[in-house]
């Protein structure tokens, strides 16, 4: 871990203005947020990332960490904890994807130290991204190449992926915020803005360094959540080796609209097999308007990993992901309340 | 779950063998009161941190020192150009040595494995020592390295290579395999793994004057020390270990790693205490590791099952000096009934540190292999796997005729089948579910050899009546202080909260090795020797006092609730007897020689045990006799039918380990030994980018080791047994024996909830898509 | 991108002073304890390292073991994970604070003795300052729900079954205890 200055602060106008800073992107600027540390003190201990300034947010908790379900919609404060939302009535309740893709996430003693802004921003769990011995991650350095493409890739992406980077996007809630059609707010320099959940990450492409839209300096305040009744039928399935507390290996975030079993409207994310949080509009259409039975999902899982592709050993995820998916679907479907 | 005494078999004389009580060094451990090496209190310590090499195979042409070096508090940076011949050499451990490899890191500029010591700096700080380890700059040459295994199986070889001729082999295999109706030929696998004891690798050195002291997390003190000072080139009593408390070993603590003796160095370069603790990703090659390897397996039967013909070719990686081999082909060879058997066993050298022991080292891969293929050829047969093992089960060794000294291996089955309820079982693979899930069964045999090793303890009699058990004796989880407490308060019957052991210290009368399952038989034989020795002075003096003894016969005379007792009734206090023998405390420091010890160790024995060289008599070889601890395994698994998932939600096990001193400890370690068990057949593998010979999940994130919920229902059951051919106390030891079976009961059980056969461990969802 | 963009702007001032040592002072089992520290200082560190508090234990130092687990105003956390100077203001409980005066156990700890939940003992302080929480969170209602809610806490030796019947135990204990 490299030196740097520690400070806090009170309000979000003084965040942004500590965190203004040249840099390439906003998650390799030498000055980074402090809000639960948990991929930043991780990955600080690594020499992964070297801030030079640490801007403690965690005071800004007072008013930063909101979990308000009003009128049916929802706002969820971006130093809300883990646990805090994972364990709110009203979001177990009407919208079930949250609260299990926030329970089924790292360990209890994570959930209530990480929040809901970090958690969105947590980095890869490439070994070769993660450790600075490998010479080659152009995540890491861009232009020295990607040794996961010939190298130990079980848990590497099949979606979203390319010739430069295939590391798997690790998280968890991104996908219930997908599929859910969440927005972010963002304040910085230049003044707040909102944008869609859905374009908060960028693929890999040319750029691996790059991970999100956000500017440096640039600071998460909210995700929100234009709700629908509908949404109590949704649900996050995770597979993984072991039982708990392990990265997804393959998951689905399914939100449902079913009425006298034809789906009025569907919205899918994927996870565990991407290099961004993944939307899946190619399965959604396959289902809209449909009756929901197990070939129908088939069809939607089919269109979903289309495009999957994948190397060496990771070449079973697709046909673990098409099955994950087809699994969610049809739990969703025979869910009741 | 309780245990009930029925369960231990009868109460001892004394009542406290086979009385379940809690673990005595409780109390400390839940307070955070145990003091583990890395918790010693310390004054003005410098902080040391690892550098370890990023290429497996090749030369360091250059440092680049000169960044880390202006790090605010970098004291001093070893690397080889300052410690090339600072540290002798000695030899390795399973060669009767000390190290864990006789590659010395830093005696020159060769690399021989990735994650090899190649610098160590150290700072006023923690902080500091490791932002100058980042800092380090190294130049490489790099030459391509061999990671282990090709992409292909290894051929077979000649099996009648006069060169290992010492390997298990009777009549002719080969021809009553290509003579028998029933055939099972295939190849197994098991991988790479750790040991991820929670506790990290710590060494503490501080010097004062020539003495040396050594706070490190140790399964054996005396060696540690002694090999050590040997490195050093100072006196064996210059050096001390204190290691009272051991944050798990599983064999990775037994033998002298390359970190001691620099940080030993580096104390004396700084003159003050230098304290290291290695990060959970150095712990994968600055200790040892339990070496992938693969098996080829013939087993050839008559149609009624009996075993014609049993071949067992292993394969094992090691690094290039060193011939490591675990060679688990002496026990596959003598579990069963079989007139035709041959073994053999061969070694694969690449650019690895050295492995190692690590839990049931030998039994853990070999038994997978045979147990694995042994439930194929149930199958083949259509016959119920435990039926297969009682045709051919034996009570002799099938090679040299030598009986087992005590084996209720069908006992344990019988057992473990109707704890389970294996005889609802439908044997179709696939048959039964649960909603979405489907079920599958799966048993497979357990079994270790009975080790047992020369030890001393000193056992004194305070003047207030408590008793002090003293032995340089380790107990990492095993429950050794709880045991030896107990033996103790059995002998000199006294209450076991007046017995104080203390273990972990190289100042103590040296003891063996924590490994092979060898610790309690040892240890407690010695503490009962000792306590015996304290009985007769005591009892000796007492009948030929003027007291209630007086004039009796001394056989006569028991030892309990703090009393001396004669059979009609009169008594009196073991203070009062003890007085008798003087002021002040008594004490009688036992030499316990195994009964199994062959004649070289009983010459040798204790003059090895106390320059802490590796010293034990084998239950694979034990004079007259084999000795072995046996058990039986039971898997519940349960696979999504979608997903492929694979949970193991249930597992029984029954074990016959001869006396049961313990059995709240007990329980654990083989409870333990069960979930190591499935996790190893599951989840554990230490995976290797091939093209650098470098591991790529080298920390708790990826290893998967179980969590909380991967575990459901454990059942441990004792099968009596009584068995004093093995020692006097009739002990047999069980650390080990819980995971042996369980990876190929596991492996069969996936097979019958899916008709898939999964020959390479870990079973893993991809394997069932 | 126009002039304005954060992108273009310059640091405002020198990101890092180098010799930063904080002054800080902790809460720690209830008492004030002084911390003078490099602002690297890990709040697990600070407690070993500073305070003479080696109760709580480094088992991967990156959030993976649950060795480290401390109550920060009564929330486990993991205390690897922390820096000491995020800790300032808050209260810490460690192993060592977790009964209510020195020579008594915490039911949670009677519990761990009674039901064996333990070998080597490493990951037991951790361990009970995770089950304690377990209860206090309402995650302690089935056993399901112990084992899920206790696999943030790994142990080497395989204690977890033991592990959930200590916790059953101490569970009614607690609640009796703080009625």
């Amino acid at each position: 871990m490299r030196p740097f200055s520690y400070q806090r602060v009170d309000s979000v106008s003084a965040a942004v203005q500590a965190g203004r800073i040249d840099a390439n992107g906003h998650l390799d600027a030498p000055v980074q947020f402090l809000a639960g540390g948990t991929t930043l003190l991780d990955l600080m201990k690594l020499d992964v990332m070297r801030p030079q300034r640490i801007v403690d947010i965690n005071p800004l908790e007072t008013s930063l960490s909101d979990i308000a379900v009003e009128s049916g919609d929802v706002r969820l404060g971006a130093l809300a904890r883990m646990s805090d939302v994972a364990d709110h009535p009203a979001i177990r309740k009407d919208f079930p994807v949250i609260a299990q893709s926030l329970k089924l996430a790292a360990s209890a003693q994570l959930r209530n130290m990480a929040s809901l802004g970090g958690n969105v921003l947590q980095r890869t769990r490439c070994t070769y991204f993660r450790d600075v011995s490998w010479a080659s991650c152009n995540k890491r350095i861009p232009g020295s190449g990607c040794a996961a493409l010939e190298g130990v890739n079980r848990k590497h992406a099949v979606l979203g992926t390319s010739e430069n980077c295939i590391a798997t996007y690790p998280g968890d809630f991104a996908q219930a915020l997908l599929a859910l059609d969440a927005t972010v707010d963002i304040a910085g320099v230049q003044g707040d803005r909102t944008i869609a959940f859905r374009d908060l990450h960028v693929k890999p492409g040319e750029t691996p360094h790059v991970e999100t839209t956000l500017l440096p300096g640039e600071i998460i305040t909210a995700f929100r959540i234009a709700g629908e009744p509908w949404m109590k039928r949704s649900l996050y399935l995770k597979i993984r080796d072991r039982e708990s507390y392990e990265f997804a290996i393959a998951s689905a975030a399914v939100a449902l609209d079913l009425q006298d079993g034809i789906v009025r409207q569907v919205r899918i994310a994927i996870g565990g097999m991407a290099t961004v949080p993944w939307r899946s509009e190619e399965a959604e259409a396959v289902l809209t308007g449909k009756p929901l039975d197990e070939e129908r999902a088939r069809q939607a899982a089919q269109a979903a990993f289309a495009a999957a592709r994948g190397r060496g050993e990771n070449a079973f995820k697709p046909e673990l992901g098409r099955e994950t998916l087809v699994r969610a679907l049809l739990e969703a479907a025979t869910l009741e309340f | 779950m309780t245990i009930s005494e029925s369960q231990v078999g009868p109460i001892s004389e004394g009542g406290m063998f086979g009385k379940p009580v809690p673990r005595i060094d409780g109390r400390l451990k839940v307070t955070g009161a145990a003091c583990y090496p890395s918790d010693t209190p310390m004054e003005d310590t410098a902080h040391a941190y690892l550098v370890t090499s990023a290429i497996a195979r090749g030369k360091i042409k250059a440092f680049h020192l000169e960044d880390a070096k202006a790090v605010d508090g970098v004291l001093d940076i070893l690397t080889w150009e300052n410690m090339k011949g600072k540290v002798r050499s000695v030899r390795f451990f399973a060669g009767g040595g000390y190290a864990s490899s006789t590659i010395m890191p830093m005696s020159s500029s060769k690399i021989w494995h990735a994650g090899q010591i190649i610098a160590v700096v150290i700072a006023e700080s923690f902080e500091a020592a490791r932002e100058a380890a980042y800092k380090v700059g190294v130049d490489y040459a790099v030459n391509k390295p061999k990671a282990g295994f090709d992409e292909s199986r290894p051929q077979p070889r000649p099996m009648t290579n006069p060169l290992t001729r010492s390997d298990p082999a009777t009549g002719d295999a080969e021809k009553a395999f290509a003579a028998a109706p029933v055939k099972i030929e295939a190849y197994y696998s098991t991988p790479t793994q750790h040991h991820n004891a929670i506790e990290l690798f710590s060494t503490t050195c501080v010097w004062s004057g020539d003495q040396l002291t050594i706070y490190e997390p140790s399964q054996y003190v005396h060696g540690l020390k002694n090999g050590v000072a040997r490195q050093l080139g100072i006196k064996p009593d210059k050096v001390r270990i204190i290691s009272p408390f051991v944050g798990g070993g599983f064999g990775g603590k037994a033998a002298l790693t390359a970190r001691t003796a620099f940080i030993a160095l580096a104390a004396q370069r700084l003159n003050r205490p230098v304290k290291l603790v290695a990060t959970r990703k150095q712990a994968y090659t600055v200790s040892n590791f339990r070496a992938e390897t693969q098996h080829l397996i013939k087993l050839g039967a008559e149609s009624n099952g009996q075993l014609t013909s049993l071949s067992h070719e292993g394969w094992e990686v090691s690094s290039r000096p060193d011939e490591y081999k675990v060679a688990g082909t002496e026990t596959t060879a003598v579990l069963y009934a079989c007139p035709n058997i041959a073994t053999r066993v061969n070694v694969i050298h690449a650019d690895r540190s050295t492995p190692g022991f690590m839990r049931s080292p030998a039994e853990v891969p070999y038994i997978f292999a045979i147990e694995s293929a042994m439930d194929e050829l149930a199958v083949a047969l259509h016959m119920d796997p435990v039926e297969l093992r009682r045709i051919n089960d034996t009570q002799i060794n099938p090679i040299t005729d030598a009986p087992y000294s005590s084996r209720a291996l069908m006992t344990c089955y019988d057992t473990a089948a109707k704890a389970f309820g294996w005889a609802s079982r439908n044997p179709v693979p696939g048959s039964m579910t649960d909603g979405d899930w489907l079920i599958g069964w799966g048993c497979a045999t357990s079994c270790y050899p009975t080790n047992v090793a020369p030890a001393e303890a000193k056992v004194t009699l305070a003047p207030n009546g408590s008793v002090r058990v003293q032995s340089a004796g380790h107990d990492i989880g095993t429950g050794a202080y709880t045991a030896l407490a107990i033996t103790a308060a059995e002998f000199l019957g006294v209450p076991l909260e007046r017995v104080s052991v203390e273990l972990g210290d190289s100042t103590l009368p040296p003891a063996p090795v924590a490994g092979g399952s060898n610790a309690t038989a040892s240890i407690c034989n010695a503490v009962a020797d000792a306590c015996k020795e304290l009985r007769h002075r005591l009892v000796t003096a007492a009948v030929a006092s003027n007291g209630p003894m007086h004039g009796l016969d001394r056989d006569m005379i028991t030892f309990s609730d703090g009393q001396l007792r004669a059979p009609d009734g009169q008594s009196e206090t073991l203070m009062a007897a003890s007085a008798r023998l003087g002021f002040g405390p008594i004490e009688a420091h036992a030499k316990y020689m195994p009964e199994i010890a062959s004649k070289t160790i009983k010459l040798v024995g204790n003059a090895m045990l106390g320059k802490g060289l590796p010293i034990m008599a084998s239950g694979t070889s034990a004079g007259d006799h084999i000795q072995y601890a046996f058990g039986a395994e039971f898997v519940e698994v349960r696979v999504h039918r979608r997903t492929r998932e694979i949970r193991a939600p249930r597992i029984v096990g029954a074990f016959a380990a001869g006396r049961i001193i313990s059995p709240t400890t007990a329980r654990s370690q083989l409870m333990g030994g069960l979930i190591w068990g499935i996790s190893a057949a599951l989840h554990e593998a230490t995976e290797m980018d091939h093209r650098f010979a470098r591991y790529v999940n080298d920390d708790l994130a990826e290893y998967m080791v179980p969590v909380n919920a991967d575990i459901q229902d454990v059942e441990v059951i004792f099968v009596p047994e009584d068995d004093t051919k093995v020692n006097a106390l009739g002990i047999k030891g069980l650390g080990e024996l819980g995971n042996v079976g369980t990876n190929a009961a596991v492996a069969n059980a996936v097979y019958h909830a899916t008709g898939q056969r999964i020959r390479d461990l870990p079973i893993r969802l991809e394997n069932l898509l | 991108m126009d002039a304005s963009s954060p992108l273009k702007s310059s640091p405002p001032e020198n990101l890092r002073d180098r010799c930063q040592t904080l002054d800080l002072v902790l809460q720690v089992n209830g008492r004030s304890r002084r911390v003078v520290a490099d602002p690297r200082v890990t709040l697990l560190d600070a407690l070993r390292e500073n305070l003479g508090l080696t109760g709580s234990k480094k088992g991967c130092d990156h959030g993976q073991c649950g060795a480290c687990t401390v109550h920060v105003d009564g929330r486990r956390v993991l205390s690897c994970l922390t820096f000491a100077a995020a800790a300032e203001g808050k209260h810490i409980t460690t192993i060592e604070g977790l009964a209510p005066q020195e020579g008594d156990l915490h039911p949670m700890q009677q519990a761990f003795m009674d039901h064996d939940a333990f070998q080597c003992g490493y990951c037991t302080p951790g361990q009970i300052m995770s089950a304690v929480a377990c209860v206090t969170e309402g995650h302690a209602e089935t056993d399901a729900d112990i084992r899920e809610y206790m696999s943030g806490n790994l142990c080497r030796c395989a204690a977890y079954p033991n592990i959930v019947d200590a916790i059953k135990q101490a569970k009614p204990l607690m609640r009796e205890r703080d009625a």
